[in-house]
C-alpha cells in the first residue's frame, strides 16, 4: 500500500504540473482528470475506500465533466491557445513560483518535524462515514445541503443571465 | 483465502465472458430483430450465421485506421478506448461464479457508478477531438443525456443499498436468498432499466447517433477498430447494465439446483431479451421529451421511492 | 471511533487482481489500436481530408454555439451528484443512524427537492423552443 501511494502521490504530482502548464484547455483538463484519479488512489491506498469511489464520482465524473461542457460550449479555436501562451509569459511565472515554493518548503518542514506514527492511518469503510456524517457531523450535513441549494441557485442565475 | 493460479484463472474469465457475450450479442440482436420483423438476419457465415462476427472483425481489421488531419489527435485516439476500458473494468465486481466477483470490493457498487460516470468521456473528448460538426452535434445531446440519466441511476442503486446495507455486490446478493429485490423494489427496477437503455444510448434513446438527422453523431470521423470499439462499448455496457442489475435486483446467481453461473447467464439473458425487444418495439423519443423524462419524472420518482424505502428500512430495524 | 458496526476495510482479498486485470485490459486495447493501424491500409485522394458533412465541402468551422440548457443540466447534474454522494453515505448506514438520520434525510431530500422545483418553475428543465429559450442570446444557432 505504501508503494501504491508513493506512486500515486507521484503520478498526481507529475500530471498537475502538466495541467497547469498546457496551453490547450482540452489537454490540460485530461491532466487534471489524471491527477483527480491518482488522488483517488492516494486515499485508497491510505485506507479511506470510501472517499476516494467519491473522489471519482463527483470530481471526475462530474465537475470536471461541467468543465468540459462550458469547454464544448465556449468552443475556443487555435487563436485561443495563442492567447493563453501570451497571457502567461515568462515573467509572469516567477512571483507564484516564489511563493508555491516557499510553500511546499513549509509544508516538507512541517511533515519532517512531526511525529512519525501519524503515516499510518486506520482503515474506514462506508458505513462508518455513513454513520458519522448521519449522527455525529448531522448539523454539517445539513448545512452542506443549504450550501448546494445556494450554489444550485445562484450558479443557474448567473448562468442564465449572461 | 485463494491462490495465485486461481486469480489468474478467475482474471482470464471475466475478461473472455464480457468479450465473448459482447460480441455475440451483435449477433444475437440482429438474428433477434430479423425474428421481430420478420425476416432472416445474418445465416450466410458459418451455422445460423454465426461466424457473421469473425467475418466482421476481420473486415473492421484490414479497414483504414483514419487518423483525421483536422482531429486533435491524442484525445481522438483516446475517446475511444475509455469506453471499452470502463466496460471491461467494470465487470472487476460482477460476482458472476459462485466464488464471487474478481475482486470483493468493499464499495463495489460504487466502482460502478464511478466508472460509468467516465465513460461521458469517451463520447465528450470524441465530439471535441473530431472537430466535425456532426461530431460535436452528438457529443452535446449524448453527454447531456448520459450524465441526466446517471442521476436516475445513482438513485435507484441507493434504495438498494438501503436494504442490503452494504455496497459490495456479494453482500447484496446474499442479502437475496429468498426474495429478490425486484418484489421489493420494482420502482428502482424499472427506473435502473430505463436509467441502463440510456446510458448505453440504445433504442429508443438513441438520439445521439440519430442517423437521419446527425449522420452517426459522436462517432462520425471514425473508422476502422476505433469504430468498432464504439459499438463494443455500446454491446458491454448493455451486458454491465443487465449483470449489475441481475446482481441487485434479481439475486445474482441465486436459485435452486442449476450451478451460480447459469442462474446468472439465464437472469442476464432476460434482461438483455428485454433490452433488445424494447428496441424493436418502440420509435426514438424526442430530445425536449427525453431531458423531461429524465428530470420531471426518474429523478422525483427515484427520490421519493428512496424516501418510503428508507421509512420501511428504518421501522423494520428499529422494530425487530 | 467505538460501538460503530465491525465491517472489512476494503476488501476481503488484496487488490493486487484489480491492478492486474486493468494493466491487461489497458494491454490489450493498446494492441488492438496499434495492430489496426499498422495493417490497415493507406489511401489518400484530393479533398479527402475534410469533415464528413454529408458530401457538401464543409461550411465554416466546427466551433458551433451551444444553447446555455446544456450548461444548466450540467449544473443541476453536478449539484445533484454531490447531494447523491451524501444519500449513498445514509443508504449504508440506514440501519444504525435510525429515525434520527431519517429525519436529517428528510430535511436533506426536502434541500434537493426545492432545487429541483426551483429550476422546473424557472423552466430549465424545458427544452425545445418556448419563449424562455429565446430569450437566451446563445441559443439562436442551434435548435435544442
Amino acid at each position: 500500500m505504501t508503494v501504491l501511494f508513493y506512486a500515486s502521490a507521484a503520478v498526481a504530482t507529475v500530471a498537475s504540473l502538466l495541467a497547469v502548464t498546457r496551453t490547450q484547455a482540452l489537454h490540460a483538463l485530461l491532466y487534471l482528470v489524471l491527477a483527480l484519479f491518482a488522488v483517488a488512489l492516494c486515499f485508497l491506498s491510505l485506507g479511506a475506500p470510501f472517499l476516494a469511489a467519491l473522489e471519482v464520482i463527483v470530481y471526475a465524473g462530474a465537475i470536471m465533466v461541467l468543465i468540459l461542457f462550458v469547454m464544448m460550449m465556449l468552443n475556443l479555436g487555435p487563436e485561443s491557445w495563442a492567447r493563453e501562451r501570451h497571457l502567461l509569459p515568462r515573467h509572469a511565472w516567477l512571483v507564484p513560483a516564489i511563493m508555491a515554493s516557499a510553500l511546499v518548503l513549509l509544508t516538507l518542514f512541517a511533515v519532517l518535524s512531526a511525529p512519525q506514527q501519524a503515516t499510518q492511518a486506520a482503515s474506514v469503510g462506508p458505513k462508518a462515514v455513513g454513520v458519522a456524517l448521519f449522527s455525529t457531523y448531522l448539523i454539517g450535513v445539513e448545512l452542506a445541503s443549504v450550501l448546494l441549494l445556494v450554489g444550485l441557485v445562484g450558479a443557474y442565475y448567473l448562468g442564465a443571465k449572461k | 483465502m485463494s491462490g495465485t493460479l486461481d486469480v489468474i484463472v478467475r482474471m482470464v474469465l471475466t475478461l473472455a465472458l464480457a468479450m465473448a457475450s459482447a460480441s455475440m450479442l451483435v449477433w444475437v440482436e440482429r438474428r433477434l430483430l430479423a425474428a421481430f420483423q420478420d425476416r432472416y438476419g445474418p445465416n450466410r457465415v458459418g451455422p445460423f450465421g454465426l461466424l457473421q462476427l469473425v467475418a466482421d472483425s476481420i473486415k473492421l481489421f484490414t479497414k483504414e485506421d483514419w487518423t483525421p488531419p483536422f482531429a486533435d489527435r491524442v484525445p481522438f485516439i483516446l475517446a475511444p478506448t475509455i469506453i471499452v476500458a470502463t466496460g471491461l473494468l467494470s465487470f472487476a465486481v460482477v460476482p458472476f461464479t459462485a466464488a464471487g466477483a474478481l475482486v470483493d470490493l468493499n464499495i463495489g457498487v460504487l466502482y460502478f457508478l464511478a466508472l460509468s460516470s467516465l465513460s461521458v468521456y469517451s463520447i465528450m473528448l470524441a465530439g471535441m477531438a473530431s472537430n466535425s460538426k456532426y461530431s460535436l452535434l452528438g457529443a452535446v445531446r449524448a453527454a447531456g443525456q448520459m450524465i441526466s440519466y446517471e442521476l436516475a441511476m445513482g438513485l435507484s442503486v441507493a434504495s438498494v443499498v438501503a436494504l442490503a446495507g452494504s455496497f459490495n455486490l456479494r453482500e447484496i446478493v446474499a442479502a437475496q436468498e429468498g426474495l429478490p429485490y425486484v418484489v421489493l423494489q420494482p420502482v428502482a427496477f424499472l427506473i435502473f432499466l430505463i436509467a441502463g437503455l440510456a446510458e448505453s444510448k440504445r433504442s429508443p434513446f438513441d438520439l445521439p447517433e440519430a442517423e437521419n438527422e446527425i449522420v452517426a453523431g459522436y462517432h462520425t470521423e471514425y473508422s476502422s477498430m476505433k469504430f468498432a470499439f464504439f459499438f463494443l462499448g455500446e454491446y458491454l455496457a448493455l451486458v454491465l447494465f443487465s449483470s449489475i442489475a441481475t446482481a441487485l435486483f434479481l439475486g445474482g446467481g441465486n436459485g435452486p439446483w442449476l450451478p451460480t453461473i447459469v442462474w446468472f447467464a439465464i437472469k442476464m439473458a432476460a434482461i438483455i431479451y428485454v433490452f433488445i425487444w424494447v428496441r424493436a418495439t418502440f420509435p426514438r423519443v424526442r430530445y425536449d421529451r427525453l431531458m423531461a423524462f429524465g428530470w420531471k419524472i426518474l429523478v422525483p420518482v427515484a427520490i421519493l421511492n428512496l424516501l418510503v424505502t428508507g421509512a420501511l428500512v428504518v421501522a423494520r430495524s428499529a422494530g425487530g | 471511533m467505538q460501538g460503530l458496526p465491525s465491517e472489512s476495510t476494503l476488501a476481503n482479498q488484496s487488490l493486487w487482481p484489480l491492478g492486474v486485470y486493468a494493466l491487461l485490459v489497458l494491454a490489450m486495447l493498446a494492441a488492438v489500436v496499434i495492430i489496426s493501424a499498422l495493417i490497415g491500409p493507406r489511401h489518400s485522394a484530393r479533398r479527402r481530408d475534410l469533415p464528413y458533412e454529408s458530401g457538401m465541402p464543409p461550411t465554416g468551422t466546427a466551433a458551433l454555439r451551444f444553447p446555455v440548457h446544456f450548461y444548466v443540466v450540467a449544473l443541476a447534474f453536478l449539484i445533484f451528484d454531490l447531494e447523491v454522494a451524501f444519500l449513498f453515505a445514509w443508504a449504508v448506514a440506514a440501519r444504525d443512524v435510525g429515525w434520527l438520520g431519517y429525519i436529517e434525510l428528510v430535511v436533506f431530500i426536502v434541500m434537493l427537492l426545492a432545487g429541483l422545483v426551483y429550476l422546473w418553475a424557472k423552466g430549465a428543465l424545458d427544452w425545445g423552443a418556448s419563449p424562455a429559450n429565446a430569450a437566451t442570446p446563445v441559443a439562436e444557432e442551434i435548435d435544442g
